[in-house]
């Protein structure tokens, strides 16, 4: 596997384009962090992770993807086991268990969770590509991702719960989801979206729900303020953006959550339309990448994990993008390779290490 | 190495739909994007705009009070105040908790005491909370607006924490202007003192830039009456704020403050003083004399009557408006807004009481000009006379109507003197005060006067000479006295006008009101011929640079630049200005009288120039006359300067008197007057002293007068002397 011809195949393209955001993204994180200066230490934090991130995507395209067939089960009892141990002990912090201390880092076990979650269906829908379309097939993938995803849900962490519903959902559509059984999740799926709004939910979280959906105009400095200072910023960037560094709602600090959350809306103040469409362009060219690994994976398995990894790019994404420009209710995703946040990042890298792995041996044979 | 092999089986159509909905999100994207940025972006560029943009109020420096000779009357001095920008204190809470200790023990307040909620209820720098919970307070609300710890510390605290501001990021020494008298309470009723803008006009001020917070407002004196001249214009700064509204930059050049114009006053200092020490060491002598404080409050008014400028205003009880500098305390205000004597007015001006025998100059130059009687008459003056108490002209006198009418010199210290003045002629009749002539020239006399000069008359010369109006001076809150007549009597005690109201209103009591400063231009009047001067304690007005400017003081008190036509009057620089002359101007209703009914001719008279001067010489016959009522080794015997003036003892009873039981007929309490001007030839100072519950004006108000005119014309001799008059 460490043999030169095969790198031939290495998708350059891809990584190049994951490096362009990585460096745009330190680059708005720098900007993001102008008007607090005790958050100056984030732009180098981010910088070891994206060092960090290139190794992994290197290890990991390293690694024959098949590889992970095997290692599914254990794999999958570990992160179960450290979400386990993450409920237990629940170290409360931004009012969700989210983080494993380990002294040196914390980690987030909920981002590697994804990247299981995507391997484990890759695996099961590729090994069951043959088999017919059940109600037991689908039970039986919704129970693979319901796992993990009840165990995130109890942090409680909704929006990667809805994160892995989508990636299942979608996968299982690919893999040749029946438009019978597609209708009927469907349906159910709203009607558990409806109960969980009034039984499950947190306040805040039906809070911003109903925020989003019936704004109070009078709200200036209430539970609008963030999405509204987003707006100021997208649409006062104009065509052109107000300039790099210069941005009056980032820098003056009007915005909040700058480099996580709303650093989609740094970028439309101050590169204005022209940078938030080429941004969009940039993770669409990835997405595309990922995809077309997927289309020319050699087997079920790889197109799924390329495939997974996609969805899960596009849908934090979009949600992230969707947010920001209020058009979704406030979620606490992030934009992919750009917002601030170690585990997630490596997690992406993880997920693009594994799309090189997919798409380093599509062709059995090179002659 | 999983060898298990997976076959590629995927719909190809499957793709294309997850290729489209990711189509669409794109599209949906860049369509939101458009029409944020490109559609609307007006809309929120100016929302941004908003955002950061703080338009700030800078204050003007207010104007300086000097009097005539530049002494400084009213500044502003800087204040200390040790402030605490919440969001500069270090990050961690013991370097904080350190901060405070050393702050506590630089300046004596405690770190923590009470509760952020009690502090919430008070004024900055409130004795009460600590350190902390000031801080912490300031902090919840704008973490960027420094919080006022320690108000008006010591320079030399101040300068401390100015020192040691490098280890304690956060403190620093905040410098406020506050208002500073250098002569205190030897001129607070004239100058007055600030407060905060008033809620009722807020609106008005803050139109004008003013913030209700930090700005102030005159409350009393100049301070108030000139608070338009004084104020200034605030200026305006534009400025980028963060979110939590740290100032950044300028986003428009600044509009500099315009600071208020300076006033100088026709006040001199100086005599003010002697005025005031004259004043109050008469009072405590009495005092120390009676045992207790008899004599309760007084005024001394010296004026220039050829002129109309006011050299010194004194009321006494008065107030430190030093005091109320930086704030108006509570328990001060109310101390003083309760003391019976009300200190917080300025009683020259303000406080009406009946003049007594000074209101006789109305009274004989009324019966001079009309002829009620002549230079040569002889009136007989007997200690007491009988009159007869009519409410209307047929009404006959009998015993159950008529009482006796006691000249002041009937009964002194227990001896009844039957006699009284025996007979006086007209002149005598001003110099010896005596009252039953007096009676005889209001009421009139069977026999001996037949027509008095009577009510109606009486009130058109005391107009004339200043009373029943404000004069128009330059402060707030003038007294108009009062000059009843029937018509009044009628409206305001349901009653008619009788014989005994005329009377004793030709004495200057009953309902007759004045305040001191009418009674003293009344005397200023006479000594400068008839003509009335405008009383005025301004003598110009300078901009901040010292340059004199036109102000002209309307009839609406809106004072400006140019004249606004009739009623306008030109106060600086200034010029002075007659009201009226009696001897040139119709000021004086034409009335004929017969039996006690008096009617209007439709004419308008003056006053002939010698009825004036007969009355100047009875009132300097007072000063000459061995029998004189200013006659004494105390008052004006032998005094190298010609003086000539009228004394007053005005029988009262107000709330204090009844209260004393002293309201009844021979045992009233009685106020000291005494009006004297001088030089005789050529007056150039008028002075008034008052004495509240004095009791006899040639003995308590008139050896005030002669302190202040030694004091006047010594301060005169020393300016010639060294060159400066």
């Amino acid at each position: 596997m460490f043999q030169s011809e095969r790198w031939r195949h290495f998708d350059f393209w891809l990584l190049g384009a994951v490096f362009l955001a990585l460096v745009f993204g330190v680059a708005m994180i720098r900007s993001a962090i102008g008007c607090n200066l005790s958050l100056a230490a984030l732009v180098q934090r981010q910088m070891i992770f994206a060092g960090l991130g290139f190794l992994v995507i290197m290890l990991v395209a390293l690694i024959d993807y098949r590889f992970w067939g095997g290692a599914i089960v254990p794999m999958y009892a570990v992160i179960v086991g450290f979400l386990l141990i993450l409920y237990l002990t629940a170290g409360q912090r931004f009012g969700a268990a989210r983080w494993i201390e380990t002294g040196l880092v914390s980690i987030q076990p909920t981002e590697l969770a994804k990247i299981v979650v995507i391997l484990s269906l890759a695996y099961f829908f590729g090994k069951n590509m043959n088999a017919p379309r059940t109600w037991g097939w689908l039970v039986k993938s919704l129970l693979i991702a319901g796992a993990i995803a009840f165990l995130i849900f109890i942090q409680p962490n909704l929006s990667n719960v809805i994160v892995i519903l989508v990636i299942w959902a979608v996968m299982a559509w690919v893999s040749g989801l029946p438009l019978k059984q597609l209708a009927i999740i469907a349906v159910v799926g709203l009607a558990l979206a409806v109960i969980a709004f009034f039984f499950f939910m947190q306040e805040y979280q039906q809070d911003r729900v109903l925020t989003f959906l019936f704004p109070d105009p009078e709200a200036r400095h209430g539970a609008t303020y963030n999405v509204d200072q987003a707006l100021i910023a997208i649409g006062s960037g104009g065509l052109s953006g107000k300039g790099y560094g210069l941005g009056t709602q980032t820098q003056l600090c009007f915005m909040k959550v700058r480099h996580t959350d709303f650093i989609f809306s740094v970028i439309g103040e101050e590169f204005g339309f022209i940078g938030a469409v080429l941004n969009i362009l940039l993770l669409g060219f990835i997405i595309y990448r990922c995809l077309r690994a997927a289309r020319l994976a050699r087997d079920s398995f790889g197109s799924m994990i390329a495939f997974g990894v996609a969805i899960l790019i596009f849908f934090q994404g979009a949600v992230n993008i969707a947010v920001n420009m209020r058009l979704m209710p406030v979620t606490g995703l992030p934009l992919p390779f750009i917002s601030y946040g170690g585990s997630g990042l490596l997690s992406m890298m993880l997920g693009v290490g594994l799309v090189e792995s997919v798409i380093l041996r599509h062709k059995p044979l090179d002659f | 190495m999983n060898t298990r092999t997976f076959l590629p089986r995927i719909q190809n159509w499957r793709y294309l739909v997850v290729y489209a909905v990711m189509g669409l999100v794109a599209l949906i994207f860049v369509g939101r994007l458009f029409n944020l940025q490109i559609l609307q972006y007006e809309d929120w560029k100016a929302q941004a705009v908003e955002n950061y943009t703080k338009e700030i109020s800078v204050a003007p420096p207010r104007g300086i009070i000097y009097d005539r000779r530049g002494y400084i009357l009213a500044r502003n001095v800087a204040s200390y105040n040790i402030v605490v920008t919440p969001a500069y204190l270090p990050d961690d809470v013991a370097d904080i908790q350190g901060i405070y200790r050393d702050l506590a023990a630089l300046t004596g307040l405690p770190v923590s005491r009470g509760t952020v909620a009690d502090a919430k209820l008070l004024d900055a720098c409130a004795d009460g909370p600590g350190i902390m919970q000031w801080v912490e307070l300031g902090a919840s609300n704008a973490p960027y607006t420094p919080v006022k710890i320690a108000c008006n510390v010591d320079e030399n605290i101040a300068l401390i924490v100015r020192e040691r501001s490098v280890d304690w990021p956060g403190v620093s020494v905040q410098i406020e202007p506050v208002r500073d008298y250098p002569t205190g309470s030897l001129t607070a009723d004239v100058i007055g003192f600030l407060g905060p803008i008033p809620a009722r006009v807020a609106e008005d001020y803050t139109d004008k830039g003013f913030l209700p917070g930090r700005d102030k407002v005159g409350y009393a004196g100049i301070e108030a009456s000139m608070d338009d001249v004084l104020i200034g214009t605030p200026g305006t700064r534009v400025i980028q704020v963060d979110v939590a509204g740290k100032e950044l930059r300028n986003l428009a050049p600044p509009v500099e403050a315009l600071p208020g114009d300076n006033i100088v006053l026709t006040i001199d200092t100086r005599l003010q003083a002697a005025a005031e020490a004259a004043l109050v060491t008469e009072i405590d002598s009495w005092t120390a004399y009676y045992g207790y404080e008899r004599i309760t409050s007084g005024v001394v008014i010296a004026m220039n009557p050829k002129t109309g400028e006011v050299l010194a205003m004194v009321s006494y009880p008065t107030y430190e408006n030093n005091r109320l500098a930086r704030i108006i305390p509570y328990y001060y205000y109310k101390q003083l807004s309760e003391d019976p004597r009300h200190p917080l007015l300025n009683a020259a001006i303000t406080a009406e009481y009946p003049p007594g025998s000074t209101f006789k100059l109305s009274t004989a130059t009324g019966a001079l000009n009309e002829g009620v009687v002549s230079l040569t008459q002889i009136i007989q003056t007997p200690g007491e006379i009988t009159l007869c108490e009519r409410y209307s002209p047929t009404e006959p006198c009998t015993d159950a109507n008529s009482r006796p009418f006691r000249d002041w010199i009937y009964e002194r210290n227990g001896v009844i003197n039957e006699a009284g003045f025996g007979q006086l002629d007209f002149l005598h009749c001003i110099a010896y005060s005596s009252n039953v002539c007096f009676y005889k020239l209001g009421g009139g006399y069977p026999g001996e006067i037949e027509e008095g000069l009577d009510i109606q008359r009486l009130k058109e010369y005391a107009i004339a000479l200043g009373y029943n109006q404000p004069s128009g001076i330059e402060l707030p809150g003038e007294g108009s006295g009062l000059i009843p007549d029937p018509t009044w009597k009628r409206r305001y005690r349901g009653e008619n006008w009788s014989t005994g109201d005329t009377y004793i209103a030709s004495v200057g009591q009953g309902y007759v009101l004045a305040t001191p400063l009418q009674v003293l231009m009344s005397a200023a009047t006479i000594a400068n011929d008839g003509k009335l001067m405008q009383p005025t304690i301004i003598r110009g007005i300078q901009d901040s640079e010292g340059n004199p400017v036109t102000r002209w003081l309307n009839a609406d008190y809106t004072i400006t630049a140019l004249s606004a036509g009739a009623g306008s009057r030109q106060i600086s620089p200034f010029l002075p200005t007659a009201k009226w002359d009696i001897t040139v101007d119709p000021v004086i209703t034409d009335y004929q009288c017969s039996g006690g009914y008096c009617e209007a001719t439709g004419l308008m008279k003056t006053v002939q120039p010698w009825v004036v001067q007969k009355v100047q010489e009875g009132m300097r016959l007072a000063v000459t006359d061995p029998l004189g009522t200013l006659n004494h080794d105390y008052s004006f015997q032998n005094y190298p300067i010609a003086v000539a003036g009228k004394t007053g003892t005005g029988e009262y009873c107000d709330d204090v008197a009844l209260a004393a039981n002293r309201c009844s007929f021979g045992n009233w309490p009685t106020h000291s007057w005494t009006v004297a001007y001088a030089p005789y030839e050529d007056p150039e100072i008028v002075i008034l002293a008052f004495c509240y519950n004095g009791g006899e004006g040639g003995v308590v108000a008139a050896p005030v007068v002669k302190l202040v005119m030694d004091a006047y014309f010594e301060l005169k001799a020393i300016d010639i002397a060294s060159g400066t008059p």
